[in-house]
């Protein structure tokens, strides 16, 4: 039993922080064994936060009208679905337009990983016997926005054939559309998918939120889609000044009547985190992200009646990317060794205050119901320094080697997470690396066109929701999200088969079988990551950001059923 | 051309005036306060940069994130970075980061531009003319633009941020350089021994570079303290010094701003560095100037 | 008079074009394409895909084409259309520019209105202790980095008063009260670093001035203390300070881009410094141009007042 628990305790103000650390500090140079053993005999990943992982609807009934502001960190690059799957087009696409198909909403939603399929554009929908021709019933009556070209003409089935044609055709989706043989649309409310190979989870494809259905007559008329954002959603674009405001205003004739809710919602262009905090605490924006349990504290210092959900961490969105397709880092060997290298425990108790997790990434509900232990992530997720220089030097690197590591600090922790792994992989592998901290554009520029050398500090997109996506479309060699530059024909196999089946408990198992070669194989050599915080003013309702659907962000659609209480 | 006798100066030796040079600035710093906490902050500031290693407690490097984010207590008087690092130790090595960039960059400026200005002025003509107008369209972009253009041509580092201030110090010195150089010609000295063959580098090196080396001086001790000032916005941009080097812009920028509240002596003592030794070198400049300048040596 | 005018202006045209050949060089050798920013987020545009943009950008054509091209379009007031959002440059600058003239404008006035009468103070009553506090308060102006004091004003400002400048810029002419507001505290943390210099160089030509022999004579003559430095003094004394304030037109434009950066107004600063980092060229290009030909006039301007207020000034 450790002298002392490491664990914060449930408590929000700095003193708790600060006796911890003198504590820690105390305990580390006097028991630096006995504190570093034990904390690796963790059973869970996760330590409890003080704040809930859900927020349940609220029972009252909403109240319509007022006006909801964010200050946003993203400008939208392009309003060009086709060109960009980033979040800073999503965080009102997803509210302008609609998808076939989506994921239940938070005053629907049971608990937060409750992914229940649910219709948007489409009434009901039905899959073939073998699961390659899947047809979709859409809702009658459903009006585009009341805009030129538009005009609040009707939805119908060709509107969806052509968006889906287009989106195969070129741009960042073209991989899950190019899977379509086919598209019929028999009458004007009945679309009919032919696919190349079966898929069992093809709807849920259709369900990511940037899947958005776009107006083919903006296309035309003017070429692209970069000017002009039209669709079916519960808000229309009124307002779009670059680097200033983007103000969206009610769809009168949404097909979900009696809703959204808010009248308008501004989402305010505001590069600088500071004054992001400091817009939340003035009262000018109504939602605020924080990545760490001490920042959250921070924010309700000042702010006392502020709410605070946990955004629950059901997977890891970033890691140690290698460029592994050449050497040395296509030797599993040197892989392995890396990430035995380094000290994931350490990084989650001290960087994230004992609250994030030690990283995969899949969603662990998948393939289990509980939070993988340490254990369970395989024998090169531990920290064994010994075993890696020996593994090393036996893939002949005894001295180790130089290396260059690009990043962006998307948050704070994660430089310190960056440095951390540069000493540990020093200390241990004398593997010297020189770090390059890059601006955005330039580091996902450099990091999505995939000719990088060294390592990187990757990711996989944040918005995928469905267990297809988050397997077969950024796992397959052959896929163009496939951002880590592996090719294992295993898994390929794996997550073939995966989709092909469509019983759920074989369903689970094969993708615990890709878990676990993943974290065999080193494929991609996740980091620990918390999924952070949401803070909310006092009198927002049905708040509730759901697993992987965060509702500042992809999550977006959501947002029609929040209301305000004042 | 009219024969102007150079302000205060007689028949005196160039080698007469090096000596009454370091006496009157000796005697400015003696006499005003102010000088004397400048140049006593400037030695420090060199102290700490060469015996850095010597002064810091801990290794500026060694990340403990065990103890990140602590206090100032008696084991770290400055408190613990996000991960861990001492941060007394990462300020007394920062001194270093900040001289060096510094000397470089005011270095290579002011060489640069003082040869560039000794052969506009000295010369004139079309030389003159092309290399002014070169100076002029350098100095119609801000500086701060130019650096950053700069910087993202050469890739992100401190040697890189050090070339950029460089190159936007540069134009301003050789016009200085230039100015008195124009002025030294006007000295009868020069004209005499010009009108005796004597050798061109000669009289540079015996009228003309004692006249420029004042300037020079006075604006590098003021340039040294922006180039602290750049680098540090550099850094805020994300184009200057990289992790984990122990830089105070990088320092103040990142983890200074991101800690604010919870971890204020993160930005604090950075803070305060870079604030004395912009104060010591603006300072300074000041005195020397006080000192130097023959326009306000009148007064006595 | 108009010999010397003609001579400044055919001066001015060569700084112009090497301006123009200096940042037109500087974008070009640029690492990473505009496109690869631009395309990085697609990653899945097929080769083909990318030629036709990159020929629609005319980045494929030889440099020296590229160039004649836009200085084309700069000669004609057309200068095209941003590489990263397709929108005319036009339509972008004619937004950004009023914002970042606004905040210079209102950073300078109260620049001004801290340093004149602080400068004044410190060089009357010199060497006593008020000149110390005035110095040691300029110094540290000049000492402090921007983004350091804008995010300490806007941290606090939130925490102790609960209240920051609204986001989301609102034009002078829309809504002066907001839009006040919003400059206020942006400017004056501008401004603070501006007076600290104007300080300092209004003490030190006052200094000056206030020696030479017509101040003397006032003296003698027994005038108010008051009457002397401000009705004969501080004019003459001005004079280098309008050139400094001048010259620290590019300080203040370069100052501009982290203040809208913190302040979260979308003024040219702000637009350059991202169009740097998206490799966006011809938002860089036509800005960098804009402040260069803005610079260029000033200079000019200023010149051509001293030659007018003083005939004894002319041009060698």
């Amino acid at each position: 039993m450790p002298t002392h628990d490491p664990r914060p305790v449930p408590s929000r103000s700095r003193a708790t922080r600060r006796e911890f650390l003198k504590r820690a500090g105390w305990t580390t140079a006097a028991l630096t064994p006995l504190l570093a053993g034990s904390s690796r005999r963790r059973a869970f990943a996760q330590t409890a936060s003080p704040y809930p992982d859900w927020m349940p609807p609220s029972p009252n009934p909403p109240k319509r009208g007022k006006l909801l502001t964010r200050a946003s960190a993203w400008d939208p690059p392009v309003l060009d679905p086709r060109l960009t799957n980033s979040v800073g087009l999503s965080q009102f696409a997803a509210l302008t337009s609609n998808r076939l198909v989506r994921y239940p909403y938070s005053d629907e939603a049971a608990n937060s990983t409750d992914l229940t399929l649910k219709g948007d554009l489409a009434e009901s929908w039905q899959g073939s016997p073998d699961f390659r021709v899947w047809t979709f019933k859409l809702r009658k009556g459903v009006k585009w926005h009341n805009v030129a070209p538009l005009n609040g003409r009707e939805l119908v089935a060709a509107d969806i054939k052509y968006c889906y044609e287009q989106y195969a055709k070129e741009g960042v989706q073209s991989f899950t559309f190019q899977e379509i043989e086919g598209i019929e649309t028999p009458d004007k409310y009945t679309v009919r998918i032919h696919l190349k190979t079966p898929n069992t989870m093809f709807p849920q494809n259709l369900a990511e939120p940037v899947s958005i259905i776009f107006a083919r007559e903006v296309l035309e008329e003017d070429g692209d889609l970069k000017k002009r954002l039209i669709g079916t959603g519960p808000y229309m674009i009124k307002e779009n000044t670059r680097k200033v405001r983007l103000v969206l205003t009610r769809n009168p004739d949404y097909f979900d009547a009696g809703r959204p809710y808010i009248d308008e919602y501004h989402i305010l262009s505001t590069p600088d985190a500071a004054t992001r905090l400091a817009a939340f605490r003035s009262g000018q924006s109504d939602i605020h992200f924080v990545a760490s349990v001490s920042d959250a504290a921070n924010v309700k210092k000042t702010t006392p009646a502020a709410v605070v959900q946990e955004y629950k961490t059901v997977q890891t969105v970033f890691g140690l990317a290698l460029a592994q397709d050449k050497p040395p880092f296509n030797d599993v060997r040197v892989r392995r060794a890396i990430s035995m290298a380094i000290d994931r425990q350490r990084q989650v108790d001290t960087i994230y205050g004992g609250h994030g997790i030690l990283g995969w990434g899949i969603p662990y509900f998948y393939f289990q119901d509980k939070m993988p232990t340490a254990a369970q992530l395989g024998p090169y997720w531990q920290h064994k320094p010994a075993e890696a220089k020996k593994l090393l030097a036996e893939a002949g690197h005894p001295n180790g080697f130089e290396s260059t590591l690009f990043y962006y600090e998307y948050f704070p922790e994660m430089s310190s997470q960056v440095q951390v792994v540069q000493q540990d992989l020093k200390k241990n592998l004398n593997i010297d690396i020189k770090i390059s901290k890059l601006d955005y554009t330039t580091f996902y520029g450099r990091y999505a066109e995939g000719k990088w050398d060294g390592m990187a500090w990757g990711f996989k997109t944040g918005y995928a929701t469905g267990l297809d996506e988050q397997t077969y479309q950024y796992m397959h060699s052959k896929s163009t999200k496939n951002y880590w530059r592996f090719s294992d024909p295993v898994i390929d196999e794996l997550v073939t088969k995966l989709r092909r089946t469509p019983d759920r408990a074989e369903q689970r198992a094969l993708t615990k079988k890709v878990f676990e070669r993943e974290h065999d194989q080193v494929t991609r050599m996740w980091m620990p990551y918390d999924s952070g915080f949401l803070v909310w003013q006092p009198n927002l309702r049905n708040t509730g950001s759901l697993a992987l659907r965060r509702n500042d962000g992809y999550g977006a659609s959501t947002l029609a059923r929040l209301w305000i209480d004042k | 051309m009219a024969i102007a006798t150079a302000p205060g100066r007689a028949f005196d030796q160039p080698v007469t005036e090096q000596v009454s040079r370091s006496r009157a600035l000796w005697a400015v710093i003696k006499r005003k306060p102010l000088g004397m906490i400048s140049a006593g902050l400037i030695i420090v500031l060199v102290l700490t940069a060469i015996f850095a290693n010597v002064l810091a407690p801990y290794d500026p490097l060694a990340a403990q994130p065990e103890i990140r984010l602590a206090p100032p207590s008696w084991a770290h008087p400055f408190g613990t970075d996000d991960i861990g690092r001492d941060v007394l130790s990462r300020v007394i090595y920062g001194s270093r980061i900040s001289l060096w960039v510094g000397l470089l960059a005011v270095g290579i400026g002011t060489c640069a531009g003082m040869i560039i200005g000794l052969v506009s002025g000295y010369w004139e003509g079309r030389l003159d003319l092309v290399l002014q107008r070169v100076m002029d369209a350098l100095m119609t972009i801000p500086g701060l633009i130019l650096a950053l253009a700069i910087v993202s041509v050469l890739r992100p580092s401190t040697t890189n941020a050090m070339i950029a201030i460089a190159m936007v110090i540069i134009p301003g010195n050789s016009r200085v350089v230039r100015g008195a150089v124009l002025s030294a010609k006007q000295n009868r000295f020069v004209e005499a021994a010009q009108a005796i063959g004597c050798r061109d580098y000669r009289i540079i090196a015996s009228h003309i570079l004692p006249n420029v080396t004042a300037p020079i001086l006075i604006l590098a001790s003021i340039w040294l303290g922006n180039a602290i000032l750049i680098e540090a916005s550099l850094s805020f941009l994300g184009v200057g010094t990289q992790p984990p080097t122990p830089s105070w812009g990088l320092m103040l920028s990142s983890t200074g701003r991101a800690f604010m509240e919870q971890a204020p002596w993160l930005a604090i003592f950075p803070g305060l560095a870079i604030s004395l030794a912009v104060f010591g070198f603006n300072l300074f400049g000041d005195t020397l100037r006080d000192a130097w300048d023959p326009k306000l040596r009148r007064k006595g | 008079m108009y010999k010397y005018v003609a001579r400044r202006l055919a001066m001015s045209i060569p700084v112009l074009i090497l301006s123009s050949l200096i940042v037109f060089g500087l974008m070009r050798v640029m690492p990473g394409d505009a496109l690869t920013a631009l395309m990085g987020e697609s990653g899945n545009v097929s080769p083909k895909e990318l030629e036709k943009l990159r020929r629609d950008l005319g980045l494929d054509l030889p440099y020296y084409k590229q160039y004649l091209i836009w200085a084309w379009q700069m000669l004609s007031l057309n200068p095209g259309d941003s590489i990263f959002t397709n929108e005319p440059i036009s339509v972008a600058l004619k937004k950004s520019i009023p914002v970042t003239v606004e905040l210079a404008v209102l950073a300078m006035i109260l620049g001004l209105v801290i340093a004149v009468p602080i400068g004044v103070i410190s060089a009357t009553r010199q060497d006593k202790a008020s000149d110390y506090a005035g110095r040691v308060a300029a110094i540290t102006g000049l000492s402090l980095p921007d983004f350091w004091l804008g995010t300490l004003v806007i941290t606090f400002a939130a925490i102790w008063f609960r209240w920051i400048p609204p986001l989301g810029y609102a034009s002078l002419w829309d809504n002066p009260w907001t839009n006040l507001q919003q400059f206020l505290l942006p400017a004056a943390v501008l401004g603070f670093r501006l007076s600290a210099a104007t300080m300092r160089m209004t003490r030190s030509t006052l200094l000056e001035v206030l020696r030479e022999d017509y101040v003397r004579t006032a003296w003698a003559k027994g005038l108010g203390e008051r009457i002397i430095i401000y009705k004969h003094a501080l004019k003459n004394a001005l004079i280098p300070v309008i050139t400094l304030v001048g010259g620290q037109f590019g300080t203040l434009l370069a100052g501009t881009v982290i203040v809208e950066t913190i302040f979260a107004l979308p003024g040219m600063g702000r637009l350059t410094v991202e169009a740097i980092l998206f490799r966006d060229y011809p938002i860089v290009q036509t800005n960098v141009m804009l402040v260069a030909v803005t610079l260029v006039t000033l200079n000019l301007i200023v010149d051509l007042s001293y030659a007018w207020l003083d005939p004894r000034i002319r041009y060698q």
